[in-house]
């Protein structure tokens, strides 16, 4: 198939993309990585009129850790937050995600603000950013705006992001002493593969050996967005960590899981929901694990 | 076994470096759509958006009008003359006059000068169809009143067998065990990385010349001939490298006619390409399988009968279908002792995309179902499962309840060899739960016995003709390089037979100009166009030799031609007169001989050049008469039969149900191999191939047979990272019917691999699966039943035996 007839934008600066996308509202796309638009450009299930590349825009290519925070411009690459030491330390869930997407030409290509902002709910990445209570800095031409992830998933492939704003930045507060962070995806094959399932789970807990004092689970594929798990984790809060409250957690997960299962789906509602709870199992044991350590 | 000593030959039975490597690994090898031509245009399909319809009107008007359209051809244009692969079944036409088979079914091309153009010429196509119910599965298709795809196929049985050898029933009588099993796959996708592309020119003097992506330059040409009424020998097919075929492209399609026919309607080059939704669409991979098989032992594991129904889902056309019904049947005879097999096949039309021959064609699910059950009747016998295959062996001479004869057979040594690599003996039953370990073995042939059309034509030509300055061999052949290694293959083969090093021969292959060959297909080539090869090698050393004889007065019995020197059995003649001659020849060169080197090749072929003129080697090659005389005998006929063994290591992630292969030992009898390297890139290919059907391929319809997954993102294949360690061995046997004792490694190499994985997973989890592929869900929910009904079990026992004692699980 080729590619269907559009204009092509570079600007060079995040107000002059404001104001392209500000004058041309749906009729624009944004191309970042591109790895997901130019399938859907190519199969004709979307034409945009205009194409706007933003990979140009330095601002947005910014990957920083400073007083807490780890920021992540938009147009980062996965392969770059992949090699990220610090990443790997600190936000081990994230770069689990980040590793596990696609492949090595497609992390190389593929940017962390691409794979929020298309909103699949078996994304790799808005998992752990969930689990780690990430924020979202949007822009337009009048100003910017920050919001949590969690408010921002609406539906498979839409957002709280206006037709008029572009995702700049994104902001990842260090986990403090004591917590810890999984992430474990499941699919088919070893590599390049599309989720049939992912959860990420976060704990933080009351000093050493303390109870758990924050919790936050994030289920994927079984919903048209990435969903907290908000039954697990009140479970959690105040308890100590034991492998039988966890799999009271990954119980309370599989009930609130609801997935569709249709005859078309990748696996059946009765086996994601099986899985939401092994995983949930699983990532839980690995926060606490690291939560131990830290 | 054994005998073949290293160091006997002094080009093949190497590891020789590709002749091609060089080219490819730089980008310089030329695929179909790297080629240009000067005023191309370029070619587009219509194809059906619907199952099942009614054509009440084909309006090409609107397209006539954009500008840049050259051409557009409906089935007006093209006729109604049918082909298809076996003259049995020729269903199909260029373009569908009145109705629509399945989704993609092929209705209009166009021409344009650019492909922007004539795809959106496609899209002004206008068709008024009437929609006809359509039929997606075999029970669908073969139910009492339902709509019927080709009107001279009732209950669209496209071909039935029925075979039995031996009595059946008889032996079953006296069988300790009888057990019955059952297997079904998913449709396949052959997935090679290049999709079908061609590039027709026809001439302004009547010659076309076709270029395609193709594994038979042959059966094109033939097809093309008869279906555009052109004559052969002005249809020139030319196959340019090819990025792989596994069976989908061994016959003509639809894009290749109809590219032929706009380029006689232009006058122009036309080039058209499938992309990777039209490869899913055209199909002709794998065909599901429904197989139901009984089997009876005596105690001591003895193999007495097989009882065998298979059902086919084939798609909307025969393609090769009736061989694949033939084989699931056939490739069971061997390669255990089998007195008695009754076999009921059935391949269905329905309003799919029609399946045809895959590696291993029709054979691997039919292997895959019996190599688990025979796992299961050696457990319940208490026999080692290798023990138990090696009791029922065949051995070199053996003839099979079917006809097939094993001339030569490396089976045993093959499952010897994987038993003593793999450590079967400390590692099977000594394994922690989770983990599992599984062997099967299997044989496939070298080429079939017939050509896919009847007749008594060489299944391989071959001619090499020495350059007039001596030292080169040109090598022509029009069989298939489709990235398997042939060319490398049959240039070490001419130059071992005519005694020459490997750097001496230029090969050019896959052009019909070049003579017959049958193609890239049934593991075929090595045995078949490498005893063409091997006798115009030895034809062209007799030749050059004669004229050394008359030259030099010695007898051409004592003289020979190795490693591209003259050899002299007795006493070395003066040959003072015939170099001085070849260095007058040469005056100026600064490479001529001195005085006291051995007499080379070169010169000697020069002498002959002088001589007689054009040396030309002839080599041709047919297959004898082989075989059973009863119907459908010849599929699984052949020459020589090439076999494997494979044992497979595996651990199972209980709580997810996803597979891991940790390592796979498989040996294979090539017969004598003549690139190793080839060899094990064979085994390699087909292992991987193997492991995508058994854990993660499967092509996926929605219920208006519409492919859901229609390229490699969610038609899973296997990946580097799913690719376990791999050891292969290359076991020798010396095939008596193949060029120096070689025989086929592309197919048979992958019957083993989904039944030694069923086999380690049963292993594994303690709990058989009858549903390819294994992927995580299906391996979860088969341990996740399992463990309910054991649970259930102990309940009912429980209450049951409340008191006595917990039986024996």
């Amino acid at each position: 198939m080729s590619l269907p007839e559009f204009d092509f934008h570079a600007p060079g600066t995040v107000e002059e993309a404001c104001r392209m996308v500000a004058g041309f509202g749906a009729k624009a796309k944004i191309f970042a990585g591109g790895t997901d638009l130019m399938l859907d450009m190519r199969r004709n299930r979307i034409s945009p009129e205009h194409v706007i590349s933003i990979p140009g825009i330095e601002e947005l290519k910014t990957l920083e850790i400073a007083s807490g925070m780890l920021t992540i411009g938009a147009c980062v690459t996965v392969a770059r937050v992949v090699k990220s030491k610090e990443i790997a330390a600190k936000w081990g869930a994230l770069c689990a995600g980040a590793k596990a997407l696609g492949s090595c030409l497609v992390r190389n290509l593929a940017t962390i603000g691409g794979n929020v902002v298309s909103a699949r709910p078996a994304a790799d990445i808005p998992p752990s950013l969930m689990a780690y209570g990430a924020s979202l800095v949007l822009k337009k031409t009048s100003g910017e705006r920050v919001v949590s992830i969690n408010d921002f998933f609406t539906g498979t492939g839409s957002t709280a992001m206006g037709p008029d704003e572009i995702l700049t930045r994104i902001l990842v507060p260090e986990p403090p002493p004591h917590s810890g962070a999984g992430y474990v995806n499941l699919g088919i094959r070893n590599a390049c593969d599309i989720n049939i399932l992912n959860v990420s789970s976060y704990i933080a807990l009351d000093g050493p050996g303390g109870a758990i004092k924050d919790a936050r689970i994030v289920m994927g594929c079984v919903a048209p967005t990435h969903v907290r798990v908000n039954s697990a984790e009140k479970l959690l809060i105040g308890e100590k960590p034991t492998d039988a409250l966890f799999q009271r957690a990954g119980e309370a997960a599989l009930n609130a899981a609801t997935p569709r299962g249709s005859a078309y789906s990748r696996a059946s509602a009765e086996y994601k929901k099986d899985m939401v709870k092994e995983l949930t199992v699983r990532t839980l044991a690995m926060a606490y694990r690291e939560a131990m350590g830290r | 076994m054994g005998e073949i000593s290293m160091g006997k030959f002094d080009v093949i039975n190497s590891r020789a470096v590709r002749v091609d490597a060089s080219d490819k690994v730089r980008g310089r090898a030329l695929y179909v759509d790297d080629m240009k031509m000067a005023g191309m245009l370029y070619g587009a399909l219509l194809q059906s958006p619907l199952a099942h319809a009614e054509i009440l009107n084909i309006d090409t008007t609107a397209a006539q009008r954009l500008p840049g359209v050259k051409s557009i051809i409906t089935h007006k244009d093209a006729g109604l003359v049918k082909f298809g692969v076996s003259p049995a079944r020729y269903d199909e036409t260029i373009f569908c006059h009145d109705k629509v088979r399945h989704v993609g079914d092929n209705i209009a091309a166009v021409a344009a000068t650019d492909l922007d153009t004539a795809l959106r010429a496609v899209s002004l196509i206008k068709v008024d169809y009437r929609e006809l119910p359509a039929v997606f599965t075999v029970e669908e298709a073969m139910a009492e009143g339902a709509p019927v795809l080709h009107a001279a196929f009732p209950r669209n049985i496209t071909a039935e067998v029925q075979d039995e050898f031996g009595d059946v029933e008889a032996a079953f009588k006296q069988c300790d065990l009888i057990k019955t099993t059952s297997l079904v796959n998913k449709r396949q996708d052959a997935a090679f990385i290049e999709p079908q592309g061609c590039i027709a020119s026809y001439d302004f003097s009547g010659n076309l010349t076709l270029y395609s992506s193709t594994q038979s330059p042959h059966y094109i040409q033939r097809v093309v001939s008869m279906v555009l009424g052109i004559p052969m020998g002005k249809v020139r097919v030319v196959k340019p490298y090819v990025g792989g075929g596994f069976g989908p492209k061994a016959a003509t399609n639809h894009m290749e006619l109809a590219a032929c026919l706009l380029s006689m309607k232009t006058g122009k080059p036309v080039k058209m390409n499938f992309d990777r939704q039209q490869v899913f669409m055209h199909g002709r991979s794998r065909h599901q399988f429904f197989h139901h098989m009984t089997t009876g032992v005596k105690k001591d594991g003895t193999i007495m009968a097989l009882k065998h129904d298979c059902y086919l889902n084939g798609g909307a056309y025969a393609s090769f279908g009736i061989a694949t019904v033939y084989y699931a049947g056939s490739l069971l005879g061997g390669p255990y002792k089998l007195p008695a097999m009754k076999y009921h096949g059935y391949r269905v039309y329905t309003n799919l995309p029609a399946c045809g021959a895959q590696r291993g064609h029709g054979g691997v699910i039919a292997r895959g179902c019996w190599e688990q059950q025979l796992d299961m009747i050696a457990q319940e016998l208490g026999i080692d499962p290798i023990e138990m295959r090696l009791r029922n062996m065949m051995s070199a001479g053996d003839v099979t309840c079917n006809y097939l004869d094993m001339s030569s057979l490396g089976m045993k040594e093959c499952v010897e060899a994987v038993r003593d690599r793999s450590g079967w003996k400390e590692k099977k039953g000594n394994l922690p739960p989770g983990k599992g370990i599984g062997m099967s073995c299997g044989f496939f042939v070298s080429g079939a016995g017939y050509p896919i059309y009847r007749s008594d034509t060489f299944h391989g030509t071959v001619i090499i003709k020495l350059t007039e300055d001596g030292g080169t061999a040109l090598v022509y052949t029009a069989s298939a390089e489709i990235g398997q290694g042939s060319d490398t293959t049959f240039a070490m083969i001419a130059a071992e037979a005519m005694g020459i090093p490997l750097e001496c021969v230029r090969l050019e292959s896959g052009d019909t100009d070049f003579g017959v060959d049958l193609g890239a297909y049934s593991s075929r080539q090595t045995l078949m166009t490498g005893l063409a090869t091997k006798e115009a090698g030895e034809d062209i050393k007799r030749q050059v030799l004669e004229v050394l004889s008359e030259e030099l007065h010695v007898p051409v019995e004592d003289m020979d031609i190795k490693k591209g020197f003259i050899v002299f059995k007795g006493e070395k003649p003066d040959i003072t007169a015939l170099r001085t001659r070849y260095i007058k020849e040469h005056r100026g060169w600064s490479d001529n001989p001195a005085m006291d080197e051995e007499l080379s090749f070169r010169e000697a072929s020069r002498m002959a050049f002088l001589s007689r003129g054009s040396i030309v080697g002839k080599g041709k090659y047919k297959p004898p008469i082989l075989g059973g005389q009863h119907k459908g005998a010849a599929v699984g006929t052949s020459p020589a039969y090439g076999c494997s063994a494979q044992v497979v290591e595996l651990s199972v992630d209980e709580g997810t149900g996803k597979i891991n292969i940790e390592k796979m030992t498989d040996a294979h009898d090539c017969g004598l191999a003549i690139n190793r390297t080839s060899v094990e890139g064979q085994m390699y290919g087909s292992l991987s191939m193997g492991l995508g059907e058994a854990l993660f391929e499967e092509v996926k319809f929605d219920d208006k047979g519409r492919v859901i997954n229609d390229d490699l993102a969610e038609y899973k294949i296997t990946r580097a990272l799913d690719m376990p360690a791999i050891e292969p061995i290359i076991v020798e046997s010396n095939e008596p019917n193949g060029p120096f004792g070689a025989k086929e490694v592309g197919e048979g190499a992958i019957m083993p691999a989904i039944p030694a994985i069923l086999n380690a997973v049963a292993d594994a989890i303690g709990v058989r699966i009858f549903e390819l592929p294994l992927k995580p869900e299906r391996v979860y929910m088969a341990i996740k039943e399992y463990k309910m009904k054991k649970e259930k079990e102990k309940g009912i026992e429980g209450k049951t035996l409340a008191g006595s004692s917990q039986k024996q699980a």
